[in-house]
């Protein structure tokens, strides 16, 4: 291989380096009503574990979290109507999951809501070195990708000890 | 006083400026007032004190920035992940 | 006395002519910045400073002679402030300057490159002991006038003083130069 053809190799692979897979979400945040686009690689991380307060329980237990994290990268989008986003859009990052690394643990679907959620593992030497959110509502969609030896204790106990501003769950929508 | 000293009163015997200089001093006293800046050490001093300020600041904001940006991201994961829990626990389907 | 007591109130009425204070002044007002400086064009900064000085306070000075304790006062302050800002002190490689001529015995003190010689060296000495040589073979002003106006007590004034001339007459005769000229 040339070195053009190399150095054109690595100007694609090295950005992915740091996520684990491509999200293919950008054009969606045209037609959300509300996106948050994060990328928050391993230094980032540590420079803000440094601004966060270890006499805070919530925060502390964030700051340890993240020590391990090598990053979080997430997209999460909000649309004012259902349909905004295809089930191909969805699948263009499940497809990538389907990699032997990743590992798929949990898959929830509501029919009374409409809403689905999977959670992947990615395992390479019989450890943990990424999680993969996919969550998707009528009107809304999240990808979550967080990289490094994730310690999954922690990360599930998340859920319930966050004293921050609530984020607006999707409501329960009945299928007419 | 000995000769050293006789030597030095001559050596720094008054002088006079350049010719014109006390008509020049009245002109710039009758001038409108202006502030001559000249460079001082302790205005580099200062400066350099509130670029540091400045720059400590910045980190600041950048760390606070960064610091929302974490918590946010994880509350977002948070919430997904109950979901998750509370529907794995509940009657909805749940593949695995 | 005091050069202040010898001032004494005149009465606040009493008005200051400043064109004539700068014309009475000026040789003693840029005499202490050269010597101090040792650079003509520097010492006529700092005058012209000290002069402006003069202008804005004019109406606190209650007499001729306040003001010329005043201006002696700042003058010195102003070019200690402007050697500070050099961040220079005159460093007097000897070997640099000319050989004084010998002086014959009983002549009269005046030697040009002796003088030359005298006014570096005094120009070298440190802060406060070159003001007081200043004060004091400038302006012949007594040890307890200069510590008046360098808010000094005598004694660090004649302290200066001694520590100074010792200093000189060293490196004077360091140089071969010695009481009477050029002593071989």
């Amino acid at each position: 291989m040339t070195r053009r053809a190399w150095l054109t190799l690595c100007a694609f692979v090295l950005p992915l380096a740091a996520q684990q897979f491509q999200f293919h979400l950008e054009h969606l945040a045209a037609k959300a009503s509300d996106a948050v686009d994060l990328s928050l690689n391993g230094p980032t991380l540590q420079f803000a574990a440094k601004f966060l307060d270890g006499d805070d329980p919530d925060e502390a237990r964030v700051k340890k979290l993240i020590t391990s994290i090598d990053g979080i990268y997430i997209k999460h989008f909000e649309f004012k109507r259902e349909g905004a986003y295809s089930p191909a859009d969805v699948e263009s990052v499940r497809s990538q999951l389907k990699a032997p690394e990743w590992s798929r643990i949990v898959g929830i679907s509501s029919a009374e809501d409409g809403e689905n959620a999977e959670v992947y593992v990615r395992a390479e030497n019989k450890k943990i070195s990424g999680v993969a959110i996919i969550a998707t509502a009528p009107k809304d969609l999240t990808v979550v990708n967080i990289v490094g030896p994730v310690d999954m204790d922690a990360l599930a106990e998340l859920s319930g000890h966050f004293g921050l501003p609530h984020l607006k769950e999707s409501k329960p929508t009945r299928r007419m | 006083m000995d000769w050293l000293e006789q030597e030095l009163k001559v050596a720094l015997e008054r002088k006079a400026p350049s010719a014109g200089f006390a008509e020049r001093v009245r002109a710039a006293a009758r001038a409108p007032q202006r502030r001559w800046w000249k460079p001082r050490p302790w205005m580099a001093a200062a400066a350099m004190l509130l670029v540091a300020f400045g720059s400590f600041e910045y980190r600041e904001y950048r760390g606070r920035q960064a610091k929302q940006r974490v918590l946010l991201a994880l509350r977002i994961t948070a919430v997904k992940l109950h979901y998750i829990q509370q529907h794995a626990r509940g009657s909805s389907e749940v593949h695995q | 006395m005091t050069v202040l007591e010898q001032a004494g109130p005149q009465g606040a009425s009493a008005t200051l002519d400043f064109g004539g204070l700068v014309e009475e002044h000026q040789s003693m007002v840029f005499s202490v910045a050269y010597h101090f400086l040792h650079d003509r064009a520097a010492a006529e900064e700092v005058a012209q400073e000290v002069f402006l000085s003069l202008h804005k306070h004019l109406a606190d000075l209650q007499s001729t002679a306040h003001a010329a304790f005043w201006l002696r006062r700042v003058a010195v302050q102003r070019s200690l402030d402007e050697a500070r800002r050099r961040k220079r002190r005159p460093q007097v490689p000897l070997e640099a300057v000319p050989e004084p001529v010998a002086r014959p015995a009983g002549a009269a003190p005046g030697d040009p490159l002796l003088g030359a010689t005298l006014r570096r060296l005094v120009a070298s000495l440190p802060e406060a002991p070159r003001a007081v040589m200043i004060l004091r073979y400038q302006e012949d002003l007594d040890p307890s006038q200069i510590a008046e106006i360098l808010r000094m007590p005598v004694g660090t004034v004649k302290s200066h003083l001694q520590r100074s001339l010792a200093l000189l007459r060293e490196k004077l005769q360091r140089r071969g130069v010695g009481e009477f000229g050029w002593t071989g």
